[in-house]
Order: structure tokens, then sequence, then C-alpha cells
């Protein structure tokens, strides 16, 4: 039996045995995993349960290939790093029933080591995020990784990579979960997100390369980021079982679910008011995060911050206006009056980053 | 016994000088043309035989060779019909050949006699003043268009043997007034589409004056059912009329493309091509009709709606006009370059399912919107100085009072133009959207807050180079519309605030 000789603590055989075997049953478990549960009580059955499981009539040939496993069959990614749970630097939050024996890591398994002696928060919610929910999880990615905190997600559209970016934009870093193995190139929007990533915080996965991402594999993602995470916030989430996979599991460990309210008109946001009604935390911003993890320093003020405090009369109007909803030009001047001033306001509300434009060229407050 | 005559022929939208030379002389029955030319003129032969028989001459039976010079120049069309005629009745003696060394010839000739109009007639007769010529024989039809051309005698001859008449020095036909026909008459004299029209989307209808006034290309971007392909059919009406300059440049183009003005064209073209247009059809180039709709549009507008739709590669092809103003064809068989000098209009949809920025309603992927994204990025986009969003309005803005009527916004286009063309003319230009980065540094004239505002505008990432001077450009045309010779802080905010990046910026893409 080969190690790695390059690796500096390798995994385990065993562990590594295991994320191959879940490749391999990458399929079946797709077929099983519409519904969240039935997934997770799959996933914590132990490598010759899991084959009975769901290997069916190849079941045979496949043990044998089980029996026969030689690690150097798993393709190795470029600067991809394993650790596992033999390992005395494991994240001691994934030693606990359910959560992966191992993981790939890029950006070196000590920086991860590093990320999670911080408190870490999960922010997570719909992958079709609107204006407002994308605003509000950079927002919070951003306020929290200036605090101090670790940002944990996934790595799907939507909310997951804006809270990402968010923590990036504050000089800090966080840790995504991918959904699939970490040579499985990302899609091209999402490529500089993952290098910046790679080169301050990590991109993580249990899968082995080569491994393309499935339905189940992300809903398995959100589960490590919900095991790791002390608070998992939800931004923005519709009704939709897989906007809410990962506050379900997240209260099915005893982890803090915490919800950011929204519009009760609004579809994207039925999730997260539902989980209110249900008795989340309410969270209007980052300091509420920092009071559920019972930090007592206010939230670290950014850039932004500090220039909404010195701001005219005249353009705190137009920002509270833009608040309130009159998000175009036309809805602004029409209730002002002068085309010039309100341009002008608005344009400078946005070289200062207190406003962004949104789907249609809308304005949208920066939180 | 030899003779000469003058006429001219049309590659594209030039003209060449074409020296048609008849030798008759005893020898068998036979009459050639040499000197490239293609079928059309080569079925000149049966034309002119007939031609001149009905016109109760006499057909010479003898040994017939007519030459096109300069020989090496293929010469097409039946416009070469008249002078080949005249020609051989003065090489058989049946006509003096004095006045066929001053008047030019142009006309096609039918069997019974009469002399046929061509396609091109304004641009023959330009070319015939050029070349120093006094007069140019041509049909009624088309006898106006070539008396737009000063300093040119133009006798107009109904029939072959009018022609004669005027060549030997009688009196040419009477023009008669054209034939009135009410319905095309009105089509041509219908106002285009006035802006009072327009209901709400007071933002686009200002951006749509600024682009008018400063000649600025533009994006129009919304939900469908907003107005966009209304407010760009309204954009002509906002347009000073052409110059006079302008006006011969437009009107020989359609001369020459087969549409015949009856009078100086005045109104800009306003071509509005479907997406499925080909590169060919674009550009120029192609089999027959080597010019494009962007040398239709050239002084115009062209306005492409469904940009998204548009094939690539035809509209990388746009880059060359865009920036130069003209177009360059080159084939295999012809190379030319045309003047295309336009404003360019889009519209576009905001993503695929078109319902973006409405809150549930959009149902499209960050993978679609992506690939929207995408295509409407690029070198095109590039060029586009303004977008303004459109928004779908509340029901009841359909009452409300237009922001402004084609009349106005018109007047204050013009004052904007004629302060730039006294700002511009130094340089060489009209019009801010021409300016590039040295003339833009030069005249922009920003105060002192500008300064700051754009110093901010670079540190927060938010404008390329490139972006920059669009949107200095676009804040030196709402300037020139208030009427202020300095660049404030409220113009360039109107600027910033219409700048396409802020539209099409990839904010969620991350």
């Amino acid at each position: 039996m080969s190690r790695r000789a390059d690796d500096p603590e390798p995994a385990c055989e065993d562990c590594l045995r295991r994320s191959w075997l879940l490749a391999r049953l990458s399929v079946g478990l797709d077929y099983r995993c519409i519904d969240v549960t039935r997934l997770m009580e799959l996933l914590v059955l132990d490598d010759e349960r899991l084959m009975h499981a769901l290997a069916g009539r190849r079941r045979a040939t496949l043990r044998s290939d089980y029996l026969r496993f030689d690690s150097a069959e798993i393709p190795r990614g470029d600067g991809v790093g394993t650790v596992c749970r033999h390992d005395a630097g494991y994240p001691s939050a994934l030693r606990s029933c359910g959560a992966p024996p191992m993981l790939y890591v890029l950006g070196g398994p000590g920086r991860l080591g590093e990320l999670l002696r911080r408190p870490a928060v999960a922010v997570v919610g719909s992958h079709k995020a609107s204006d407002y929910g994308a605003e509000m999880a950079r927002s919070l990615g951003r306020g929290l990784s200036a605090s101090g905190v670790t940002i944990v997600s996934g790595l799907s559209d939507g909310i997951a990579v804006a809270a990402q970016s968010g923590a990036l934009e504050a000089g800090g870093a966080g840790l995504a979960l991918a959904g699939g193995g970490l040579d499985v190139g990302p899609p091209a929007r999402r490529r500089s997100l993952v290098e910046r990533l790679t080169r301050s915080g990590c991109v993580a996965s249990e899968l082995p390369c080569g491994c393309e991402g499935r339905r189940w594999s992300s809903a398995a993602a959100e589960r490590i980021v919900a095991h790791l995470a002390k608070v998992t916030v939800v931004v923005e989430a519709s009704d939709s079982a897989p906007d809410l996979a990962s506050a379900a599991i997240a209260r099915s460990l005893g982890r803090t679910v915490a919800a950011v309210p929204g519009r009760v008109t609004s579809r994207s946001s039925r999730g997260t008011n539902a989980l209110l009604m249900d008795g989340a935390r309410l969270v209007r911003g980052a300091q509420d995060v920092l009071e559920l993890l019972h930090i007592d320093s206010p939230a670290v003020s950014v850039g932004e911050a500090v220039a909404r405090a010195r701001l005219e009369p005249r353009l705190v109007e137009v920002l509270e206006q833009v608040g309130e909803g009159r998000d175009t030009a036309d809805k602004l001047i029409d209730r002002t009056g002068d085309v010039g001033e309100v341009l002008l306001a608005l344009s400078e509300l946005e070289l200062l980053g207190l406003l962004t434009r949104g789907e249609g060229g809308r304005y949208v407050p920066r939180p | 016994m030899l003779a000469r005559a003058h006429t001219f022929t049309i590659e594209g939208l030039h003209t060449r000088h074409v020296t048609v030379e008849v030798d008759v002389r005893p020898g068998l029955p036979a009459f050639t043309i040499v000197g490239l030319a293609d079928a059309a003129v080569r079925e000149a032969r049966e034309r002119v035989r007939t031609a001149i028989l009905n016109s109760g001459f006499e057909f010479p039976g003898r040994r017939i060779t007519a030459n096109l010079a300069p020989g090496d120049v293929p010469k097409a069309g039946p416009g070469l019909d008249l002078a080949l005629g005249c020609a051989l009745l003065a090489a058989s003696g049946q006509l003096p050949s004095e006045r066929l060394d001053t008047h030019a010839l142009f006309g096609e000739l039918a069997l019974s006699g009469e002399l046929r109009a061509c396609d091109g007639t304004l641009a023959v007769a330009q070319a015939a003043r050029e070349r120093g010529l006094t007069a140019l024989v041509v049909a009624p039809a088309r006898a106006r268009e070539a008396r737009l051309v000063e300093g040119l005698e133009v006798p107009v001859a109904e029939r072959l043997s009018s022609a004669v008449r005027v060549l030997s020095g009688g009196s040419a036909d009477r023009l008669r007034e054209p034939v009135s026909r009410p319905l095309l008459a009105a089509g041509r004299q219908a106002p285009p589409p006035d802006l009072a029209d327009v209901r709400g989307q007071h933002h686009a209808v200002r951006a749509l004056v600024i682009a008018a006034a400063g000649g600025h290309n533009s994006l129009l971007s919304g939900p469908p059912g907003t107005g966009k392909t209304m407010l760009a059919q309204r954009l002509p009406s906002i347009l000073p009329l052409l110059s006079d300059e302008e006006a011969i440049e437009v009107t020989r183009i359609r001369s020459i493309l087969g549409s015949a003005p009856l009078e100086l064209v005045r109104r800009r073209p306003f071509r509005a091509p479907h997406h499925s247009i080909t590169t060919a059809g674009l550009i120029g180039g192609g089999q027959r009709r080597s010019v494009g709709e962007v040398v239709l549009a050239h002084n115009g507008v062209l306005f492409l709606d469904e940009l998204s739709e548009f094939a690539r590669s035809t509209l990388d092809a746009l880059r060359q006009p865009l920036e130069e103003g003209r177009v360059a064809i080159a084939r295999a068989r012809h190379a030319a370059v045309y003047p295309a000098r336009f404003m360019l209009v889009a519209a576009t949809n905001p993503c695929p399912c078109g319902h973006a920025g409405q809150g549930d309603r959009c149902g499209c992927t960050e993978t679609e919107l992506a690939r929207h994204r995408r295509r409407l990025s690029g070198p095109l986009v590039d060029r586009i100085d303004l977008l303004p969003p459109l928004v779908r309005e509340a029901p009841d803005t359909l009452g409300e009072t237009p922001l402004t009527c084609s009349r106005g916004a018109l007047e204050r286009v013009i004052e904007a133009r004629e302060r730039q063309a006294a700002r511009l003319g130094v340089e060489g230009i009209a019009l801010n959207a021409h300016m590039d980065a040295s003339v833009l540094r030069r005249h922009i004239r920003l105060d002192a807050r500008c300064d700051s505002m754009m110093a901010s505008a670079r540190e927060q990432g938010l404008l390329s180079v490139r972006g920059q001077h669009r949107v200095l450009r676009v804040a030196r045309t709402i300037a020139d519309l208030n009427g202020s010779d300095r660049v404030r802080s409220q113009d360039l905010g109107g600027a910033l605030a219409l700048r396409p990046e802020a539209t099409l910026g990839g904010r969620r893409a991350a």
C-alpha cells in the first residue's frame, strides 16, 4: 500500500477509500437523494452497509474493487491537499456522526485549521438570489469577516458566492465547500472567486478529484457547512426544499439557525420568513450575528459605514428613498423634481459605495 | 469612319468614365463590342439595332466595331445604350459629332427607340461635371435628380430621336411635372412619429435627447413592452435635417441603389435591419448589390432591435464603420470604400426571458444570465456611450403628460449641436461623440468638483479608461444641452447614471 510521499500528512488509506466509494456510488446517491433526510441517513452508514444499500446488482464487482483499492488510483489535482480524521489537525467539528471522515483542500490543510480556529458562521440561501439578498449576503460577509469571523458556505451561485466575495472585499477569507471534485473546473463566472479563495482562504470537498458535482453532492456539501458553523444564517430562501436544506440540517445538528427577514410578498423570501416564524433568530446585519456568537466587540466598521456617518442631508434623503423602493431615476425625479440634482446624488452615492446597480439597472442600497 | 461618345458606368457607389468608340467600315455585316462588357452591355447590340431602326434611322449594313475604353474596367448595366447608339449614328454620318465631345449620354434604349432612365443618374451627373462636360442627356424620369447638380446642363430626351435632335443643336424635350400619386406623396411627407406619443420613461427620453445632441451610440435595455422600439423610431424626429453636403451624399446613395428620389433627401435615413441579417447584408459585399445597411444608414440612424439575437460575427463587423465612419470592402473581384457614418441605436432585453429587475418574474438561471451578458459584451458594446435602462411603468402613466414633444427637443438638440460645432470646428469634427482622447482632453473643461468625482470613480474601479472617456463625452453633451460652458458636477452625475457598465456590469458574477 503506497502512501503519497509529497503530502506532508496525507489522509490515511481507509479515509481515501471512503471518498473513492462515494464517487463510485455518486449516481446511485443522486437517484436516492430527492429527500435530504434520506441522504443524511445514507451518509452515516459505514462502507459495507453503504455498498449493500446502493450497489445493487454490481455489488460483487464493487466489493472486489473495494478490496483491491489503491490510493494511487485517485487522480491528483494541482495544489490539492488532504486531511483526515486520524490526523490531529482535522477540524473537531467534523468528528461527529454524519460528518465526512476526510476532506480534499485547496489552499492547504494548515490554513483550513487556522480558519476554523476562529468562530465560523455559515451564510447560506437560495442559488438564485434577488439583488436584496445578494447585497445582504455580501454585507454580512464583509462585516463578519472584518470582525474576525470565518465565513463558511457552499460554492453555488447566489447567496453563497455573494457572501464569499463580501468576505474577500473586507480583506478576510472564507471557507467554501465545493459540491464536486476540486479539479473539476468551476464555471467561468466563478473561476476568479475560486482563485482568490485558494490564495487567501480555502476551498474544500469530500469527493476526490475527477468526480463531477451532482444534486446529492451539493446537499452533502451543505451538510458539511452546517457541521462546521456555530451559527447558520439563511439570508434568502424560497420555500423549496433545496433552499432550506442547510437550515434543516443545522437544526437537526442542534446548531443555531438565524434568518434575514424579507418582504412578505416576495416568493424568494418565503423560506426565511417561515424560518423566523418557527423560531429562528432574526438577523439584520453583522452585529446581530456577532451577538449570537457572544462576541462583544462592536462590528468593525468598514469604509462605507464611515462614509455613511458623514453624509450630507440631501444624499441621506435620496438614499432613504431608494431604500423605500424608489429604485429608478424616474421614480426619484417624480418625487424631487430637479433632474440634475437627483442624478448627481445617485452617482455620488454610487461613488461612495452606498448604492449599487442591480438587475435592469435598478439602484440597490448596500447595507 | 470613327466616332466617340462619353458615358459612365457604376461600380458599387463609384462612377467610372467610359469612352464609347464606334468604327464603321466596309466588310461583312457584323456588330462587335469589346472592352470588358457584362451581359447587359453585350445585349445592347440588339437593343441599339432595333431602336435605331424603329426611330427612323438607318442601321449600317457594314462591319461595326465598338470599343469601351478604358479596356480594363468592367462595364455593367444598360446605361451605356444611349452613348453606343449615338456614337454609331455619328460614325455612320447620321449625326454631327461635335457635341458628342461636350455632352455625356446616359440611358437605356427600348426597342421602340424610347429612352429609359437608369439607376445612379445623380452620381453620373456629378461625375460628368467633375470631368468638365457641359451637359448630360438623360431620360425624363430621373432628370430632376440630375438637375440637383449645379453647373451642368441637363437636356431631357424622351426618345433616341430627341437625343439626336439635342446633339444636332436642336431643343430638348420639355420636362413634365411628375404624375401626382397622392398615396405615395402623403407617405413621403408624413412627419416621423413624435416624442409626444411616449408616456412615462422620462429618463430614457432624456437619454435619447442626449444621444441625438451629441451623436452618441446608445443601447436601450428593458423588459418587453416598455417602449424600446417606440423610442428608437422617434429618434429621427429629434435629429436636425441633413445639411446640403450630407443631403447630396444621401441622395446619391439612394439614387444608385434604385429608389429614385424626386428631390433632395433632407430627412435622415433610419435603417432597422432584422436580426437575421448576414454580414454581407449589413456591411456590403456579396454578389450583386455590394452595398450594405450601414451605407444606407450613412448620415442617419442604424437601429438594431434585439441586439443579442444578431450573429456575433455580424456585430463584430460593425467595428470599422463605428470607428472610422466608413467601410472598406475587399472581395476577390472588387474592393471599395464606402461612407458609413451613422448613429447606432440598439435595443435589448435585460435577460433572456426579459423580466429581470421585476422581482420574482425573471426565471433565468445564473448560467443563462451569464451567457446573455457575454453575448452583449465585446467590441460593439465598447463603442456604446449611453445605456438608459427602461422599466415597466405603472399603468396610470398612460394618462400622464409626455415629457416633451419632438419639436421642443429638436430645438435643444440643434442648439447643443451649434455649441459643439463652434467649439470643435478647429478639430475638424462636429459632434462630441467623435472626440478622441486627445480632443477630449483639450475641450472637456471640467469644474473642480468633477475632477474629484472622476478620481473616486477610478478608485472604486467603476470605470475603465475607455469607460471614463465615454462618460466624459456624454457629460460634455449634457453640459452643451444645458447651455453650460464648463462641465458641472450635475452634468457628470447624469453621465455616470447612464453609463452602460452600470446595467451590463457583471455584479452578480462576483
